[in-house]
């Protein structure tokens, strides 16, 4: 009787006494002020120096709200819009050889501590990691500049080694950039890449309140004088968000029961699942970057199946497009993302100006595509399979996808190649494979067998995708071997110790039509033997004289001139011959908003910023959003 | 030379033995992981950023002179050694030039509370009821009870985790699910800091208790079991001994012996963490670094983080095969 009478008094005083124990969220700071976002754990949480590897998070508010650089490109737009003159006043203006670059900066530039902003910034962030090799971009300006100088306060003029029309991209953020260093306070350090940078000096509108010494959370503060910062120079009134917290929020699961208990407003990304039971359990205090199913925000990354074309097996067009036009790609988008994927035939990420400028000009194109397979041709485009995908879904989102094909295509994505084994048989047999039984044999009489390398469940979406494409090479007489590499994942695609992989090896600015963002890497110059590292982006071992043609072009084209989208579709239509690799789809995220305290967020139908947590760009929606008054 | 310094001199060797073996192992064994550290940091600084693959290459030579990963195996483990018996783990390669025994340093506390803690209070509520309930094994309710706990035992300790935090944290939303204290609230031994890190760690700690439970219970109910049936029980009993005595003073106490040497072994691994409750909860922690440390390959780090380890348990059983004879007449030391 005494135990049980101890045993549920102890029950009992918990649970009474847990209400009491109860605390604010978050010590100090009004809710209605503070806008929560996900940020990433920082290992090294005293560390704020952009420059150095020091294991700090500089996603955790650091790069999106303190630093800043000379300009800036928002991902999601199109056009003009999309470009921002963040610390320059103007666009860079090179001379006619593209060996010198000058800069013109804004005035009324302050950083946090009272300092003007001038050029010997500018001067000496590049001149301060050309001599300490291990700084973040000192490689990059050592093999570029061959000297910088400011001739006043507001001008900085790069001489440079060699001509380069992409030279300013070293200082344009799509995620990050270069960015600019105080002189006044490195000047004073001994050494550059030891210095922790804490408390870090702010050039953009808010300043490091509070962090956590584990790592688990940042506070940022709107800076009394934000209106003397690129940034606020764009804005008529202050912004409304007076904190920014950047708080870890745990695993995606936990993500979720955060954002449905108000505590976490913007989320990276959580699972299909997450996003859905959002939708149905909170849907009218959330907001997403699309209006209705899939919900999802498309990165401009572009999952794709890698090929190692450097393996005899996978050096014949043929084969990889046997292998392209044996997946059905509708199974793919169900199977991984539960239907909510954005597919992609083209090999550029199906977002920002990649619709307009691509996309939409090049369906014909792809309709019309014939493909010999050695005993005829085909058209292997299928226009309709996005909206196919779309139907799959219909019975279980029917109210929440919109009727407008326009916007369908945004969703889901354009069209896909159509499965079809009877083609890729013959696509084998004329690259003198030959059928054995139920599978094939390669000309030189070894059984066709693949491996296919993901991630794991770092990645849970791609490491789906990836299993479901190798049961359907497998069904159609390929077998095929999913590899988990875990970590060791991009190591074994640098040294090319693959034969296909899941990942990703184009990115694109999103806003702007330029591909030398990944592009450049591709050239012939830069691969290296199986065995040693490649350069990142070109993972496939790709080459081919016609790539290397439209690279050394782009290179001498202005990066505003048409000719850029130009060279951009030619090397999309040699990508399609070609089929180097297999594009799967934009990499969806799934972000969504809490609208309990704040509004205004970025989306499909006003693309005006990035919502990733993670981008710099993220900036410009901090600034915009409103207050609910919840 | 006595027999107890004899066996004290014999645990000592052993206790060396052990500490080189699991070292070098582990030396080994992070040293030949297929993870590079100047790859991964190479991977974060390119991923997001154009990629000249000039500037790159450089990168990739920077990287490694910096990190000061030249010399072969041999050279590295000896100086490796060096750094040990100094207690100095060299800069972490993924959190570069920061010390690894700083990162060590913020995150051990947050693993020690919660892990001792909870260990502790597993140990004491396992054993009492698992000895209550081998002694008084007429008790309905301690049936129930013991029921209940056998019925949990076998349940992961990440569901369970994930059911509280799911219960716990949102359908009753009464406990925070994430972090180890309220954000924004300054550290230190003031009582509402207290009390944030108790709010905080309660539902991590209560998913170890209840995971962890079972264990104790049954070896204690089994122990017990075996204790009341000794002779010397049965003595007391008919020499008119109070139950309550015979209880804690013949049987329980008695059945306790085994018990803390699987005590001092648990207490020994609270430097590895508990990597699921960490990444569960979202609790700062020596699981969590340890694991950024592996998949970043920062081979300095996850030495650090083992080596403690290695030290700590060896430590542990050195301390209970000392104590032991002092405490239980029946080891020989022969």
């Amino acid at each position: 009787m005494k135990i049980r009478t101890l045993f549920l008094t102890a029950i009992g005083a918990t649970a009474l006494a847990a209400p009491l124990a109860a605390q604010d969220f978050i010590a100090g700071l009004p809710r209605e002020d503070t806008l929560i976002i996900q940020g990433p754990a920082a290992q090294n949480a005293d560390w704020f120096n952009l420059w150095a590897p020091g294991g700090g998070a500089s996603p955790n508010g650091n790069q999106q709200l303190s630093a800043d650089t000379l300009w800036f490109i928002n991902p999601e737009g199109s056009g003009d819009d999309a470009w921002q003159n963040a610390l320059a006043a103007s666009r860079p203006i090179y001379n006619d050889d593209f060996t010198q670059m000058t800069v013109e900066l804004k005035d009324g530039i302050f950083w946090s501590d009272g300092e003007p902003f001038t050029a010997e910034d500018v001067v000496y962030t590049v001149e301060t990691q050309m001599a300490n090799p291990g700084m973040n971009w000192s490689a990059p300006f050592t093999i570029n500049v061959e000297s910088v100088e400011a001739p006043d306060d507001h001008t900085v003029v790069f001489n440079l080694n060699a001509p380069n029309s992409r030279f300013h991209t070293l200082f344009t953020v799509r995620w990050n950039a270069a960015w600019i260093m105080p002189e006044h306070v490195f000047s004073q350090v001994e050494d550059p890449l030891t210095a922790t940078f804490n408390p870090p000096v702010s050039l953009s509108a808010y300043v490091l309140e509070n962090y956590d010494a584990n790592g688990q959370w940042a506070i940022w503060r709107l800076r009394d004088d934000w209106e003397r910062t690129s940034i606020g120079m764009t804005l008529d009134e202050a912004p409304e968000v007076e904190y920014v917290v950047y708080r870890t929020a745990g695993n995606p699961d936990a993500r979720v029961i955060e954002q449905l208990n108000h505590n976490l407003d913007v989320i990276n990304d959580i699972a299909p699942e997450g996003m859905f039971t959002i939708v149905e359990q909170a849907g009218d205090t959330t907001a997403q970057w699309l209006p209705g199913f899939p919900f999802a925000h498309p990165d401009p990354t572009l999952p794709s199946v890698l090929l190692n074309n450097q393996l005899d097996k996978l050096s014949d067009p043929r084969v990889r497009w046997a292998l392209a036009l044996l997946i059905d790609i509708r199974a793919v988008s169900m199977g991984s993302y539960r239907g909510a994927a954005n597919i992609a035939a083209l090999s550029v990420p199906p977002t920002g100006s990649a619709i307009p400028d691509y996309y939409v000009p090049m369906q014909d194109w792809l309709i019309d595509y014939e493909l010999d397979t050695g005993e005829g041709t085909i058209q292997p485009y299928n226009p309709d399979i996005a909206e196919q995908i779309a139907q799959l879904v219909t019975p279980q989102w029917g109210d929440s996808i919109p009727e407008d094909p326009e916007l369908r295509k945004e969703m889901f994505g354009f069209g896909w190649w159509q499965q079809d084994a009877e083609a890729a048989a013959a696509l084998l047999r004329s690259a003198g494979f030959t059928e054995q039984g139920d599978g094939w044999l390669t000309p030189e009489g070894e059984p066709f067998e693949m491996t296919l390398q993901v991630e794991g469940d770092n990645i849970p979406t791609l490491a789906r995708a990836g299993t479901i494409i190798a049961q359907q090479w497998s069904l159609n007489g390929i077998p095929t071997e999913v590899v988990v590499a875990g970590p060791t994942h991009t190591q074994r695609l640098d040294v090319g110790d693959y034969e296909a992989a899941i990942f990703w090896t184009v990115e694109t600015w999103g806003g702007h039509p330029d591909l030398s963002f990944f592009l450049e890497s591709y050239h012939s110059d830069f691969l290296v033997p199986l065995g040693e590292s490649q350069p990142p982006r070109n993972l496939n071992r790709w080459q081919n004289d016609e790539l290397d043609a439209i690279i050394e072009e782009n290179r001498t084209v202005p990066f505003d001139s048409p000719r850029v989208a130009e060279l951009g579709m030619e090397y999309l239509q040699l990508a399609v011959e070609e089929m180097p690799f297999i594009p799967l789809m934009a990499y969806n995220k799934f972000a969504p908003f809490d609208t309990t305290y704040w509004t205004g967020y970025p989306s499909i139908e006003n693309p005006y910023s990035a919502s990733g947590p993670f981008w710099s760009n993220i900036r410009y929606m901090v600034v915009e959003l409103e207050k609910t008054g919840g | 030379m006595n027999t107890l310094t004899a066996y004290i001199l014999r645990r000592l060797g052993q206790f060396v033995f052990v500490i080189f073996t699991g070292v070098t192992l582990a030396f080994l064994i992070t040293n030949l992981s297929p993870v590079d550290p100047v790859e991964q940091s190479l991977t974060q600084l390119t991923s997001f950023g154009a990629s000249d693959p000039r500037a790159v290459e450089l990168m990739r030579e920077s990287l490694a002179e910096l990190y000061g990963l030249q010399g072969n195996l041999f050279e590295q483990y000896v100086n490796f050694w060096g750094r040990v018996l100094r207690a100095d783990f060299g800069p972490s390669l993924s959190a570069f030039p920061t010390p690894v025994i700083t990162l060590i340093a913020n995150a051990a506390p947050w693993t020690i509370g919660l892990l001792v803690t909870s260990i502790l209070i597993t140990f004491v509520l396992g054993n009492l009821i698992g000895a209550l309930a081998g002694y008084f094994r007429r008790s309905r309710f301690l049936k129930v009870l013991g029921m209940v706990i056998m019925t949990i035992n076998p349940i992961p300790h990440y569901f369970i985790g994930l059911i509280l935090l799911i219960f716990l944290g949102f359908v009753f939303p009464i406990f925070p699910i994430s972090g180890g204290a309220q954000m924004n609230r300054p550290s230190g031994f003031d009582l509402g800091y207290v009390l944030s890190v108790l709010y905080h760690g309660f539902l991590p700690a209560l998913s170890l208790v209840l995971a962890g439970l079972g264990g104790w219970f049954i070896g204690m109910r089994s122990l017990v079991s075996n204790v009341v049936t000794d002779d010397h029980v049965l003595y007391a009993e008919l020499a008119g001994v109070k139950g309550r005595k015979i209880f804690s003073q013949y049987v329980a106490r008695n059945a306790m012996l085994p018990q803390m040497t699987g005590l001092a072994m648990q207490l020994g691994q609270i430097f590895g963490g508990t990597v699921i409750v960490e990444f569960l909860f979202n609790y700062p922690g020596m699981g969590r670094l340890l694991i950024q440390g592996i998949y970043r390959g920062d081979y300095s780090l996850v030495l650090g983080v083992t080596t403690i380890s290695i030290f700590a348990v060896a430590f542990a059983v050195l301390l209970i095969d000392i104590l032991y004879p002092l405490i239980d007449p029946r080891v020989k030391l022969g």
